[in-house]
């Protein structure tokens, strides 16, 4: 009986600040995701896309490397191929390290496949034999195993990219999750402490108003004040003011 | 009006969304899906909310009928509110209008969606969009079976006229029994549907999500294609039924299941509708086949579908409406317009009412040749007096320039005529589908935002049917 009213008005404070906490940890826990979803997004297929770009660069400059061993120059035409081959397996050796997702060995697999056959058919000689100015051998060998390499790459390029925009289109749903509970606990809060100084006015402040009304016009010999509708201290504090007008009322008699 | 009574009971229905969204959340985790937070944020709000005021106020005695109407009409704003707290906080195509035109369709019991795929739903919120709609349901049968008959012009509440003895009985007897027999209907109903649709094919989650949109003659589907993605005739079939059944006063269902007097079977109201429906489908059929879409035995299952879809305001789909031919299209659009019957889920105009409006044409014309017969109008045993037969006229006023205006307002917009007109009706009628662009298998998605507000008004006046909006803000002003 005595902690009720207390216990109101502390249910009251407690409930807005547990709906602030609940909030509060939602959207931290929402936004730590969103910063690993993040991480994970330039770790896992910008790192693969920057691969693939290089893997093409890197079939670009071979292919020109070939195309001057046809021309006869085999000084500049071997340097350049070297080059651009231990640029395309170093692009490759990352893109096989960094494989996040689904299928995405299969197709590392087929890169790693079609370049190896791309690789096998310069790596023989081409000055001075029948290859070099045949461009049917040229068209025929180099080039179609070039495209077959390259649009291999493209694949897993486009894969990663498909994913990291799915990926961003997450995050900015993730974002959104993270940000609503924030402003929904904001507005659901502020409705709350409307309806908190409702209740606190309606069964705290105005009863009392009322109990000191009518101690102000309480005349001795009329009945008993009866004011307070509530079961709480404020009605224990109306019978105790009753106990107290009682008494007054037989001591002044006597 | 007493204000904390009326926030004790606002309380009691935000913590009945609240066991509805703890269940959605208890899905959404058991399917490792993204709106678990989303359900349970608003779910915590809910039990907040709802139990603050259980704190604060005393139990209290019976609410008055202005009480009631506050509760109602405030309670409805507030759970269109909750409802879609889950929707805007998981994000996806639910921009705050398209959450509020959600969150207001499945509680109005209306059904008309703003999603383009549905299928890309969490499980969690398809359940609790279903969810939106059985509460919706049984909140409108509480409030029209037990809120207004309180009234202090009781006998100016059509339901009454149905089920004239429940009528009669004091309220605390009636109250007490009008819950139970409420509960009992409503969920045996909904348990009936659910094994039904689950012994005839559907998934349990879809079965449950089904009966809650046809008993709430809502119409939100879990597929994309609507009832239309199940293809199967035994579904279409079961599903017709409970349709039907829920288009009917829930008294008499109770009636006829309790083997009373007042029962389905002996109801002319029911007879009535039962006859104008089958009009409606052999109509639909003949002209389909006529025009060469299906074949006869298609012809009249789609028919049958649709015309008792649209005649009890669910709005499921098995046929893109908006192909068939022009006459057709206009009968479904008069079962849009006429509606189920009173005193069950169903919104919009109702059956009732037209029947009324027959009697009374035909009372005028009786009068043209007998000036001076005193003659009244009947329904089974019960009078309809000069009192509610005006009521009920004016109603019939009021709702056809409630969706005309809706309709200029929507045109105002540059929606095309017939998609401002047929989306009016759908969503006063909280019926869910029109024509053109917002068809049985389409989506209100294209409309602009302000045109979405204007039909969420036009579901709620027609859920709370127009009078009592209009009293609840008299009583306001006058308190």
């Amino acid at each position: 009986m005595k902690t009720r009213l207390k216990l109101k008005i502390m249910t009251g404070f407690f409930l807005l600040a547990s709906l602030l906490l609940i909030a509060g940890a939602i959207s931290i826990s929402e936004f730590t995701k969103l910063s690993k979803s993040v991480n994970s997004l330039i770790e896992d297929n910008y790192k693969t896309i920057n691969a693939a770009q290089a893997m093409l660069e890197s079939l670009e400059r071979e292919d020109s490397g070939i195309l001057m061993l046809m021309l006869g120059q085999w000084e500049e035409g071997r340097i350049i191929i070297e080059s651009a081959d231990s640029s395309f397996m170093l692009a490759l050796n990352i893109a096989e390290g960094n494989q996040t997702e689904k299928d995405e060995d299969i197709y590392v697999a087929a890169i790693k496949e079609s370049y190896s056959k791309y690789r096998d058919k310069w790596k023989k000689p081409i000055v001075n034999t029948e290859k070099e100015g045949n461009i049917d051998w040229y068209r025929n060998n180099i080039h179609k195993a070039f495209l077959e390499t390259k649009h291999n790459v493209t694949n897993l390029m486009n894969l990663n990219q498909e994913s990291m925009h799915a990926e961003a289109y997450d995050l900015k749903e993730e974002s959104r999750r993270a940000i609503m509970p924030g402003i929904v606990a904001i507005i659901a809060a502020f409705i709350f402490s409307i309806l908190l100084n409702f209740f606190i006015s309606k069964y705290i402040i105005s009863p009392i108003g009322n109990l000191s009304e009518a101690i102000k016009e309480y005349n001795p010999g009329q009945a008993n004040i009866s004011v307070v509708k509530s079961s709480d201290e404020l009605k224990k504090l109306e019978s105790e003011i009753n106990a107290f007008l009682e008494r007054l009322i037989r001591d002044s008699r006597k | 009006m007493k204000k904390e009574i009326i926030i004790k009971h606002l309380g009691f229905i935000v913590l009945f969304n609240g066991a509805f969204l703890f269940l959605a959340w208890i899905i959404s985790v058991f399917n490792h899906e993204t709106s678990s937070i989303p359900l349970l944020f608003s779910a915590l709000i809910c039990l907040i909310f709802g139990l603050f005021p259980l704190i604060f106020v005393e139990p209290t005695e019976n609410i008055s009928f202005n009480e009631g109407l506050a509760i109602v009409v405030i309670g409805w704003l507030i759970t269109c509110l909750i409802g879609m707290l889950p929707y805007i906080m998981w994000g996806g195509e639910f921009s705050i209008i398209n959450a509020w035109f959600e969150s207001v369709s499945g509680y109005t019991t209306t059904g008309s969606t703003i999603l383009n795929n549905i299928e890309t739903l969490p499980k969690g919120l398809l359940f609790w969009r279903s969810s939106t709609h059985w509460i919706g349901g049984i909140g409108i049968i509480l409030f029209v079976l037990l809120i207004l008959p309180q009234s202090k012009n009781s006998q100016l509440t059509i339901v009454n006229t149905e089920i004239s003895q429940l009528a009669k009985m004091n309220f605390q007897y009636r109250s007490k029994k009008i819950v139970r027999v409420l509960a009992i209907v409503y969920i045996s109903l909904t348990l009936l549907e659910t094994i039904l649709l689950t012994v005839f094919g559907m998934s349990l989650f879809d079965a449950v999500n089904h009966s809650f949109a046809t008993i709430a003659t809502g119409g939100f589907s879990t597929k994309n294609m609507s009832i239309a993605y199940f293809n199967s005739t035994s579904i279409e079939i079961i599903i017709i039924v409970f349709m039907l059944l829920s288009g009917m006063h829930f008294g008499l269902i109770y009636g006829t299941l309790a083997r009373r007097k007042e029962n389905i079977f002996r109801s002319p109201i029911v007879r009535s509708f039962i006859i104008v429906i089958l009009i409606g489908i052999v109509l639909v059929a003949i002209k389909l086949y006529l025009s060469g879409y299906y074949s006869w035995w298609e012809s009249v299952r789609n028919a049958a579908f649709q015309v008792v879809s649209l005649g009890s305001t669910t709005g499921f789909a098995t046929k893109d409406t908006a192909s068939w031919p022009y006459f057709t299209q206009m009968i479904l659009i008069y079962f849009t317009i006429q509606c189920a019957m009173v005193g069950s889920t169903s919104g919009g105009l109702k059956f009732d009412r037209i029947y009324i409006l027959l009697k009374s044409l035909w009372k005028q014309v009786k009068l043209v040749h007998h000036p001076r017969a005193v003659l009244s109008i009947r329904i089974g045993n019960v009078n309809i007096n000069e009192q509610l037969e005006r009521q009920t006229l004016l109603f019939i006023v009021v709702y056809i320039v409630t969706f005309f205006t809706t309709t200029l307002i929507l045109t105002m917009m540059n929606v095309d005529s017939f998609t401002a007109f047929s989306a009016s009706i759908a969503t006063i009628g909280n019926v869910g589908p029109g024509f053109e662009n917002v068809s049985s298998l389409g989506n209100f998605s294209s409309l602009p935002g302000a045109a979405k507000l204007v039909l969420t008004l036009n579901m709620l006046l027609g859920r709370l049917e127009i009078f009592n909006i209009i009293a609840f803000f008299i009583l306001r002003k006058n308190n």
